[in-house]
């Protein structure tokens, strides 16, 4: 019998390893239980995820600090409530056109440069956070149908859907639908129609919904690799309704004076993905199975990790 | 890839992401076991504490009861406002749903300790703490046991839906997998480890239940 009991006793102190580890600084083997660790904020787009990715091993890789994402956050509003809280003190992928609206409650800006310079600036003055220079790359919204039904109706541009919109089913991004100023209700009043039906989905869908044919029309981003894998026709914005969404990392100030080496690896990403190698990306991850990890650690050793693009 | 079926598919996604998965499959494991230690550390000594007390066994299981009426989506919310997103939420939200079957087994397996051996204990001359751990403690261990199992299984589902508060696992591939052109293989990829890591986890459990229990000649 004694024996038995130095074995319960010695399980119940093998299991209180754990709770003295916590006491210290977070538990073993689990990135992100504590304080130490770099978190980085990504949405459940592939884009981001991949981004998020490539940030995480660059840092990783080039200065070795240890990272965690914080994955599938639903909208770049709950990413910046999760870099307010420090939750996260990297936010892999913003938008200017989205953050201009959305979080600032600023007026729609079409001028991208004027966008992006009023976001760094209110972003640096209202939460301390420097908005980084663009991968590269501009995310816009845009509505696309298969080819065949453009070529049945005529459809080029949106205010092409005007006259067929009363009868389209149309399916669109959850966020897009209740945003204030690029939202679907300030698209109804710019562009004067509105659709029979409009489903909020989950992004990832609405290419295989258009595809399937089950909508006529769809919301979708315009880096998806799955434009061009179902050979989707993308209707042109021709009163440019949506403002421009250019690509960016935003990182809390806290961060970048804690690590002082980390901005110049940070900067080696500035201007390093255009539209193409974004689609190009997105397209092996969502088409060819690849785990965003794994393309983004692929793109990074590809490219050499970016070494001796260092600025000042 | 709109050639191969989707077992073929299966098999290629691993075959390209084995190590990821094998990543996310440990901190998927771990994620799940330290909410159940902690769980254990509590709930056990909390267990033997309530099995004399019929009062307050009533109020505890009581509570422990209504945490788990909770779904555990909503318990993710409610938590991720005091401990914010990430892998400390989930840790939480395990620990709080494994409390239950923890307790209940513990307080039943005391409970069902024959009065008639800690009677004898009693006239040999045992102290409390000497019955407590040479009688009622062997005698419940297995049904002690059988709660941590049952709490581990649970905590695996639950970890898996922790992907939506961003503390990765094997659920980040699952909801990836709903976003992916053709994903079912993506789902499969998630799913099945998943499922796999209880059996396993549960299969290792028993077995040390077996090995530490008192024979019985």
């Amino acid at each position: 019998m004694p024996r038995i009991i130095k074995k319960i006793i010695l399980l119940f102190f093998l299991s209180f390893c754990p709770l003295l580890s916590l006491s210290g600084c977070g538990l073993p083997g689990v990135s992100g239980s504590d304080n130490s660790t770099i978190k980085i904020a990504s949405q459940s787009s592939t884009e981001s995820q991949i981004i998020a990715n490539i940030v995480a091993q660059l840092i990783e890789h080039e200065l070795g600090y240890k990272t965690s994402l914080v994955n599938n956050l639903g909208s770049s509003t709950v990413a910046h409530q999760a870099m307010l809280r420090h939750d996260a003190d990297i936010s892999a992928t913003r938008y200017t056109g989205t953050d201009l609206t959305g979080i600032l409650q600023l007026n729609n800006i079409k001028n991208p440069q004027k966008a992006t310079r009023i976001v760094k600036k209110e972003f640096k003055e209202r939460y301390h956070q420097t908005w980084f220079p663009s991968y590269g790359f501009a995310d816009t919204y845009a509505f696309m149908t298969t080819q065949d039904f453009a070529k049945k109706y005529h459809l080029n541009t949106i205010s092409d859907l005007q006259k067929i919109a009363s009868n389209l089913k149309a399916g669109v991004d959850t966020s897009w639908m209740n945003r204030k100023g690029d939202g679907y209700k300030d698209f109804t009043k710019y562009y004067n129609f509105s659709f029979a039906k409009v489903y909020p989905m989950q992004i990832g869908l609405v290419y295989d919904a258009v595809e399937a044919g089950k909508m006529q029309t769809v919301l979708g981003y315009s880096t998806d690799g799955r434009i061009k894998s179902y050979n989707l026709k993308v209707l042109r914005d021709d009163k440019r309704f949506f403002p421009p969404y250019n690509c960016s990392m935003v990182v809390n100030d806290s961060l970048l004076k804690k690590y002082p080496k980390l901005a110049p690896i940070l900067h080696r990403l500035d201007g390093k993905i255009n539209l193409k190698t974004m689609q190009t990306l997105n397209y092996e991850v969502d088409n060819n199975l690849l785990e965003p990890s794994v393309a983004a650690k692929q793109f990074l050793e590809k490219n050499n990790y970016f070494k001796g693009d260092d600025r000042k | 890839m709109t050639n191969l079926n989707t077992w073929q598919q299966f098999w290629y996604y691993f075959a390209h992401n084995g190590l990821f998965v094998l990543q996310q499959f440990s901190r998927h494991f771990l994620i799940s076991i330290y909410g159940v230690s902690f769980a254990a550390i509590i709930g056990v000594p909390l267990g033997i504490f309530i099995a004399r007390r019929k009062r307050l066994s009533d109020i505890i299981i009581g509570i422990a009861n209504l945490i788990q009426t909770i779904p555990s989506l909503a318990m993710l919310s409610i938590i991720m406002l005091g401990l914010g997103l990430g892998v400390n939420t989930v840790i939480m939200t395990v620990f709080l749903y494994s409390l239950l079957p923890i307790i209940k087994n513990t307080y039943a397996g005391m409970q069902n300790v024959d009065s008639d051996i800690l009677d004898s204990g009693k006239g040999m001359g045992m102290t409390k703490f000497q019955i407590l751990y040479l009688i009622e403690l062997p005698l419940a261990f297995s049904v002690i046991m059988g709660g941590i199992r049952n709490a581990l299984v649970i905590a695996i589902g639950i970890t898996a839906i922790g992907a939506f508060v961003g503390a990765g696992g094997l659920g980040d591939i699952i909801i990836r997998g709903t976003n992916a052109t053709n994903g079912g293989a993506i789902i499969l990829a998630g799913a099945l480890p998943t499922a796999l890591m209880t059996i396993i986890s549960d299969f290792v459990l028993g077995f040390v239940q077996r090995k530490l229990s008192p024979k019985t000649n």
